[in-house]
């Protein structure tokens, strides 16, 4: 049976077999041969699901099993021009050109790398179309993406809405409250569109709509979303979001499609999903009075209000969708498109808005699962897939809908006796992370279209759960309920994807079970993973106490990890109830706005001044300043208009002077730093000049220019490196100074000791691995190598008590003698807002990824948007309006050597071991690095300063190499690149992994044991040597969080040197080890982290350790 | 099934003296709406008709019908509740037969030469049941008209089986329930202005009436739409235009079609482009 068997037959039991396991027993010659197959079966196959299953084996074939069975082929070239296909997302193009080169070349493990990210992009992509395609073509949406000038408007504002009334003198206030989705179970994450439109039969949520509370924040749950819609006496469209304090009046057309533009994007996309502003009007040019002058009269506008109840981002309760969809079944209300304009909304009107919703998530360039809507929807309910019938746009496409069926329990099957039980034992909290979950979906798509033989046992178990917690459900058994969402998370859920779990949760759980033991029911996940909105069943004799335990334990256990774990904010509790009511609409004619609606907009108005405006907010002016005199109802108000309105002591201040000393103890230069502010306006740097000239020669080094380490390694080498092991020579000196932005996204926690993966049943940090493999070679040779973690301004206070805790639970061990140390930095920058020049440079001239087509055009709309904030924070000018640790930057890799001779590390370790001559200084994310013998041998045979370690270039491998410069073998970095396609001609691509001969390195530097207890000719060495380093301008991604678990994220501009430059100094001898994959590369986002763990690299990472 | 009665409502709030207005016939003679519309009727077989106007409009109305006072009856409608209120005022007249029934803010020019009224009397005639004249509209305009959703007939290329109508939908509601095989995407077919209407229609009327509060208007899609429930109910496709005359520069529009379509079509194109050099 070959492959393609899996896909094609009709014989359920064949297309649900794995593919891993089918591989596992094939050759090379085969596997190549069912490659072939399937890419021919891709070309001509009709059925959209086929072809994307398709196309995900194809993907797993060259990224699992061909490098497997590629040993002596690792290394090859992948075409530029295939890489250019892909970055302007012409998938189909990139594989021609990469499968061309195969035939060329032969098979190699780089161009599987190519070829494999091509081709799951390019299943992506279809899925993605697919889903966008079918949102289109629901009916009832259809009408909006022919609706293409103002003239075309077909709505026409309900009449109601049109009476003024005689008290207010204004429009009467639509009014739509709505509940937020919690899930019991989403049966392994069955609501992704691609997997209830494959698999409907297994996609089954149970959701139940709930009020909230924040405990001691509010008095009682209420629906957390609250919205209105009033006509106004002006022809804008006036969008106005309390929570995330802003508003904006609208004149444009095309500014509501300006979604980044400012926070009310959402808003704008409810506007334009609700068919307001229909999306065919993208483009169109014309004005919201022309609009609005036939929909609902002529000189008149309308206001939209959101407020979110204080609930902080990531709480998993699909706050976003819920907003969106309240959002929409308001205007839908207003404009007659649904039946009720108030009350519940009708079943069918219900559908229609859930389809909005998804439109709305579309346009805005997001996505949930379809289950999101839920709070639309009234009660407890269970959601399923639907197949697809002659009826329906997916027909002969999938063979599922897009839009799953909802059966709303009723009373008789889930009676209100359970809803009060569960109420009074399910504690909810938001325990402080809010992190994104695009990967984890990527993920189990993935999964699923393989049928990972774990994950499709772990997939039908998940369904099997649902059906317990029905049952559970429909008798009121809330413990039952407890242990099957435990079992939930722990069993299936964790097989199918490890990662939805962490550390941080899974302390809790252990928490509570140690407090509660039986009358802890269980743990329940919400939404795509834990850490964020999450529950905890406990019996209700003890379930108030347990809430207020849970408040001051998690906050407990959050400052004890804030250091490791990306908190967003404080973790809060919950008080919730079931809604039975879905989203609801009122009427008002009492002027009732969303709370907070007035401390916002008072202000300005009172700056436009009485003259400016409109009659009615004249009204309204007099009706506010009533209500502050008012005793009764006015305090509040009063007492938030004056906050907002008088100035109060500056927080900015503190700050600023924290700041201040911040920089001042951590060894900040201010002349180097204002001489850097002036090159940088100048132009004399930049990230253009970053680069080298380009009448630079770069050429790929030739096999005479390495030394092979893969394999073969000479046993004269290995006993070479043995016996300086043994001998106690070598140490060990891992980067972690900085805080690993990419890894968390700029959320400034120490990456070097976030617990991302479990290895021999606990959780571990990148530093837990590297000193577990100290501890190895420890075991080996008797003697332990020295190891020093070098640390900057953030890291350190971490690092050192990670270190100290460490050294001190082995107290009598044997191994005691492995000692760690720290190494503090001694540099450091001040960050600053970029130059134009920069941000031009790296999003016009740079080449990059082009987007999913809604979400390339809020990207352009944010990029504007940033480019106008550089401008009005003034180019190259301090960035201080953050934390302070947000403000400061570390400067480079390449002060860390030199730190180690400032700070006295290195005479302290060749004091403590005068034999020392040799250290292995590797990045924190080079989790494969280790003191091997063959590779130290080598180095030792080469007789260089420093040998410096280089993998086969892979796609994903990029930022630099090693090259021929001019005719010199060095490392470049890929922000040096005179071309990119420079890089692409580039066999190996640099580990940083580098072997030191520390008498040598000093010579280098000008210096030599002796010397190393002379500071001032430390000073100087350092000095001259750096003068000689290229000083490179980065932009990093930084976060700024503000409100309730917000956060953005602005390019910063700082300045770095980085250690792979010493290749180019021409007095330094190095020599290039080339290294197996496995050994030399790096983990830099939690993206790579499924495939890292299941291509054999956690496995082979965790034999070079000992806990 | 013979139709030989004919109901016309013009007790609207606009409508009191629209049928009152002139115009220039297709032959170039000068007629009110009221006649226009008459002859329209008359010319399709029907004997006698009654206007139900608001109280004390029947003068105006007699003497605008020209030569065709004679077949009048008229009917008050003195507390309004609405459309389909007003067409219950004719149960008496209409008997216990099928009957022609016309808004009388329309104008209708056909484009063969049967008028349209004939071509809808023929249809129900033949068919022997309700039918209604219709007209694709793109959906941009639904939410001015009845629309109704159903099935094209077998062996006819004008006729529909009408399962539902819904009073000025919007295209969302259009779209998830009266998109009808064979029409162009984002048109619908909306109601001409123009049915036959069987007696179960007044019942259906009557009973709406006596369902709903004193305070609430009744309109005729609703009862249409239950009579699709309970018995054949058809849609004809009309080969000719409507011009609602209530409309801004409705009675120019219908003018202009009426001369351009007439003997006067070459003096009219002559001053339009007259007029267009002179701007």
């Amino acid at each position: 049976m070959n492959l393609l068997d899996f896909i094609t037959s009709p014989d359920i039991a064949v297309r649900n077999r794995s593919l891993d396991a089918a591989c596992l027993g094939l050759s090379l010659g085969e596997l190549l041969n069912e490659c072939q197959q399937l890419d021919a079966f891709r070309r001509r196959c009709d059925n959209l699901y086929d072809r994307v299953r398709c196309l995900f084996f194809l993907y797993a074939i060259h990224r699992f099993h061909l490098p497997t069975q590629l040993a002596g082929h690792e290394s090859g070239h992948i075409p530029y021009g295939g890489y250019e296909y892909m970055l302007n997302r012409r998938y189909p193009e990139a594989i021609d050109v990469f499968l061309q080169k195969l035939q060329q070349d032969g098979p190699s493990v780089s161009l599987s790398s190519a070829l494999g990210e091509a081709y799951h992009r390019l299943a992506f992509q279809t899925l993605a179309d697919q889903v966008r395609r079918s949102v289109r073509t629901v009916r009832g949406n259809q009408w909006m993406f022919r609706t293409g000038h103002p003239a075309d408007v077909p709505l026409r504002i309900r009449p109601e809405l049109l009476t003024i009334d005689e008290h207010t003198n204004s429009f009467p206030i639509l009014r739509e409250r709505t509940a937020v989705r919690m899930d019991f179970t989403h049966s392994g994450w069955s609501d992704i569109f691609f997997l209830g439109m494959d698999y409907p039969e297994g996609a089954k949520v149970i959701n139940a709509s709930i009020d909230l509370a924040v405990r001691g924040r509010h008095q009682k749950p209420e629906p957390p979303i609250d919205c209105s819609l009033r006509v106004i006496d002006e022809p804008v469209l006036r969008l106005i979001s309390i929570d995330l304090d802003a508003k904006v009046e609208i004149r444009e057309i095309n500014e509501v499609f300006d979604f980044a533009r400012d926070y009310l994007g959402l808003i704008k996309g409810a506007v334009i999903a609700a068919g307001l502003i229909p999306p065919g009007m993208e483009g169109c040019g014309g004005r919201i009075a022309d609009v609005f002058s036939r929909m609902i009269g002529p000189g008149l506008g309308l206001e939209i209000t959101s407020r979110v109840n204080d609930i902080p981002k990531g709480s998993r309760l699909a706050v976003s969708t819920n907003l969106l969809g309240s959002l929409i079944s308001m205007c839908m209300r207003a404009t007659s498109q649904v039946t009720a304009m108030t009350g519940q909304l009708e079943e069918s009107d219900r559908r229609i808005v859930a389809a909005r919703a998804i439109l709305g998530e579309w346009i805005g360039g997001s996505g949930g699962g379809w289950q999101d809507s839920g709070g639309v929807w009234p009660g407890i309910k269970l959601i399923q897939g639907c197949t697809a019938g002659p009826d329906d746009p997916e027909y002969g496409v999938s063979r599922g809908r897009l839009m799953p069926q909802h059966h709303v329990f009723t009373q008789q099957e889930i009676s209100d006796e359970t809803h009060r039980r569960l109420q009074d034992s399910l504690v909810l909290v938001h325990g402080g992370m809010a992190q994104n979950v695009g990967p984890i979906l990527e993920m189990v798509t993935e999964k699923y279209l393989l049928r990972c033989e774990q994950e499709w046992a772990a997939r039908q178990d998940a369904i099997g759960l649902l059906e317990q917690i029905t049952a559970s459900l429909k008798a009121g058994d809330i413990p039952g309920i407890g242990h099957a969402t435990h079992r939930n998370f722990h069993e299936p859920l964790q097989a199918i994807i490890p990662w939805c779990s962490n550390v941080y949760t899974e302390r809790l759980i252990q928490e509570c079970q140690t407090k509660y033991g039986s009358q802890f029911y269980g743990f329940w996940m919400l939404g795509g993973m834990a850490g964020g909105g999450m529950g905890f069943i406990f019996d209700p004799a003890i379930r108030t106490e347990a809430q207020e335990w849970l408040q001051a334990m998690m906050l407990d256990v959050k400052r004890s990890m804030e250091a490791s774990v990306p908190f967003a904010m404080d973790p809060v509790v919950y008080d919730f109830a079931i809604n039975d009511n879905g989203t609801f609409a009122e009427l008002r004619h009492d002027g009732g706005l969303p709370q907070g609606y007035h401390a916002l907009m008072v202000p300005d108005w009172l700056r436009r001044g009485l003259q400016q405006l409109t009659p009615m907010l004249r009204s309204e002016l007099e009706r506010v300043g009533n209500a502050c005199r008012d005793s009764v109802g006015g305090d509040n108000l009063a007492s938030r208009l004056i906050q907002r309105i008088l100035p109060s002591t500056s927080i900015e201040t503190q700050q600023s002077a924290r700041l201040e000393d911040l920089l001042r103890e951590n060894g900040f230069d201010p002349i180097a730093h204002e001489q850097l502010r002036e090159d940088l306006r100048s132009g004399r740097l930049g990230m253009s000049q970053n680069r080298l000239p380009a009448s630079v020669t770069i050429e790929d080094v030739s096999d005479e220019d390495v030394i092979e380490a893969r394999r073969d390694i000479p046993a004269t080498a290995i006993e070479l490196g043995r016996a300086a092991i043994a001998n106690g020579e070598v140490g060990v000196i891992s980067l972690a100074a900085g805080v690993g932005s990419r890894w968390t996204q700029g959320a400034g926690v120490v990456k070097a000791l976030n617990p991302f993966c479990k290895m021999s049943g606990q959780w571990r940090s990148f530093l837990d691995i590297h000193f577990a493999k100290t501890r190895q070679v420890a075991a080996a040779y008797g003697i332990s190598p020295l190891h020093v973690v070098s640390s900057g301004y953030l890291t350190d206070r971490p690092i050192r008590d990670a270190v100290e805790k460490l050294n001190a639970l082995l107290p009598d061990s044997p191994r005691r003698d492995a000692i760690f140390r720290v190494s503090r930095g001694a540099s450091i920058g001040l960050r600053m807002v970029p130059t134009l020049r920069d941000l031009q440079f790296t999003w016009e001239e740079v080449a990059q990824q082009v987007l999913d087509q809604q979400k390339e055009k809020v990207r352009i709309s944010l990029r504007s948007a940033l480019m106008n904030w550089a401008r009005t924070a003034g180019e190259a000018s301090d960035y201080t309006d953050n934390l302070a640790s947000q403000c400061m930057h570390p400067v480079g890799h390449w002060y860390e050597v030199p730190n180690m001779l400032r700070n006295g590390m290195l005479r302290q370790m060749l004091s403590d071991r005068p034999q020392l001559k040799y250290l292995m200084l590797h990045n924190i994310d080079t989790l494969g690095a280790n003191i091997d013998a063959g590779c130290l041998g080598l180095h030792i045979q080469s007789n260089a300063d420093l040998s410096f370690e280089v993998i086969s270039r892979r796609l994903e491998d990029r930022g630099g190499g090693l090259a021929k410069v001019d005719g010199r073998v060095r490392l470049v970095e890929g922000l040096a690149m005179p071309r990119e396609e420079d890089e692409f001609q580039l066999s190996w691509y640099n580990s940083l992994t580098t072997w030191i001969n520390i008498d040598r390195l000093l010579s280098v530097f000008g210096l030599d044991r002796a010397a190393l207890s002379n500071q001032k000719a430390i000073a100087a060495a350092i000095r001259d040597l750096g003068r000689r380093i290229p000083t490179y301008i980065t932009l990093k991604d930084v976060k700024k969080r503000w409100g309730h678990g917000q956060e953005d994220v602005f390019p910063i501009s700082q300045f770095e040197k980085l250690w792979g430059d010493m290749t180019a100094l021409s007095d330094v001898k190095c020599s290039f080890l080339v290294v197996p994959t496995l050994r030399g590369q790096q983990l830099k986002d939690p993206a790579q982290l499924d495939g890292w763990l299941r291509d054999g690299s956690a496995a082979y990472v965790e034999s070079l350790c000992e806990w | 099934m013979r139709i030989r009665k004919a109901v016309i409502t013009a007790a609207g709030d606009h409508h009191a003296r629209l049928p009152l207005q002139t115009l220039v016939d297709r032959r170039g003679e000068i007629r009110t709406a009221l006649r226009l519309m008459l002859d329209e009727v008359v010319e399709s077989g029907i004997e006698e008709v009654a206007i139900i106007v608001r109280p004390g409009q029947q003068e105006p109305y007699l003497t605008a019908a020209g030569p065709h006072a004679s077949r009048l009856v008229f009917f008050e409608q003195s507390h309004p509740r609405g459309y389909g209120d007003a067409i219950l005022r004719a149960r008496d007249f209409a008997a216990g037969e099928a009957f022609l029934h016309l808004v009388s803010d329309h104008l209708y020019l056909s484009r063969t030469g049967r008028l349209c009224a004939q071509q809808l009397v023929e249809a129900a005639s033949k068919s022997e049941c309700s039918v209604s004249a219709i007209q694709p509209t793109r959906e941009n305009e639904v939410a001015f008209f009845g629309t109704v959703g159903g099935t094209p007939v077998a062996q006819s290329d004008n006729l529909y089986e009408v399962n539902m109508v819904i009073e000025k939908p919007t295209p969302t509601i259009a779209e998830q329930h009266l998109i009808v095989a064979g029409q162009r995407a984002g048109y619908y077919l909306c109601m001409f202005g123009m049915h036959v209407l069987t007696p179960t229609v007044l019942t259906l009327l009557q009973k709406s009436l006596d369902a709903a509060p004193a305070s609430q208007n009744i309109d005729l899609s609703s009862s249409l739409n239950q009579l699709a429930q309970t018995e054949r109910y058809l849609a004809l496709e009309i080969d000719g235009s409507r011009y609602n005359i209530s409309y801004k520069y409705g009675l120019l529009l219908a003018q202009l079609a009426f001369s351009l379509s007439g003997d006067d079509r070459d003096l009219i194109l002559t001053e339009l482009v007259n007029l267009l050099a002179a701007k």
